[in-house]
């Protein structure tokens, strides 16, 4: 039970694919994974941004290379392609 | 500690590590809740799960009710594999042990 | 998070004695004695978890049982085991 496999080993694996990133406000992304750190902070290429405004509507904006602030994620899903797909 | 209620829990965690691989129920901030099965944790709570349902409790206001209080709705959606950051975990309850 | 609380005295009894004198008062020495009792953990949005305390640790983390989810007053959810996160400086 002592060899136990850590979360941000599964994420690690992730590295290269899709990712969507669910953030604890009304706002989303996915892109492609480059890397990541010990406070999840994280870099994404090819990336688009997803915010609902509270009227329900949403909303996307093409980004090139970002870097999220780990302080501000909630969620991760691996290999997603995003809120349009759950 | 000769009073300890259950047996196999000596500290928090113990109880995540008892529940790896069963479904456990996940309150996080923001309203939201998941209930999936437990793969991963680490001394931060960021666990990974999978076959996640997600529920997002959204309050629409109502005209005339006070702030706060108005229809409250949930939204879910179901994710197959799910990595949760830590800082948002509220409370983790594994299943019954009884 | 603040800190695990004994639980309330039902309404209208007077205050609560004070603890036994073989504990000197400091917190480590309150939240070991309260271990095995029931007790109310209140958390900063109001939401208060009512159980029995199984154990704890140094990042407040709190293992309870027959836990009880009360907001405003009302039970919202019952647990039979719960894991409250505590304030793990991240």
């Amino acid at each position: 039970m002592t060899s136990q496999i850590l979360p941000l080993e599964l994420i690690d694996r992730c590295i290269g694919s899709r990712i969507w990133v669910v953030m604890k406000s009304e706002r989303e992304f996915t892109g492609t994974l480059l890397g990541f750190d010990d406070f999840v902070n994280m870099v994404l290429e090819d990336v688009t941004e997803y915010e609902t405004t509270p009227e329900g509507d949403r909303k996307s904006t093409k980004l090139a290379q970002t870097l999220l602030n780990g302080n501000n994620i909630c969620m991760l899903i691996p290999g997603s392609a995003g809120p349009e797909s759950a | 500690m000769a009073d300890v209620p259950s047996q196999g829990v000596q500290e928090p965690f113990d109880l995540i590590r008892l529940s790896l691989s069963e479904r456990v129920f996940v309150k996080l901030r923001g309203d939201r809740q998941l209930t999936g099965v437990l793969h991963a944790y680490d001394g931060h709570m960021n666990l990974i799960m999978s076959d996640v349902e997600e529920t997002i409790m959204i309050v629409e206001p109502v005209e005339g009710a006070p702030e706060g209080e108005g229809i409250v709705r949930a939204v879910k959606r179901n994710l197959d594999m799910l990595f949760v950051r830590g800082d948002g975990v509220i409370l983790v309850s594994p299943p019954s042990r009884t | 998070m603040d800190s695990p609380s004994p639980p309330p005295p039902p309404e209208d009894s007077p205050p609560p004695p004070p603890l036994p004198s073989t504990s000197s008062g400091s917190p480590t020495d309150f939240l070991k004695a309260v271990v095995g009792k029931r007790v109310v953990v209140r958390l900063v949005s109001g939401v208060d978890y009512r159980g029995l305390l199984s154990c704890l640790d140094g990042y407040m983390n709190i293992a309870l049982e027959q836990t009880e989810e009360h907001v405003n007053g009302r039970i919202t959810n019952r647990y039979g085991d719960a894991f409250i996160r505590g304030n793990n400086g991240s």
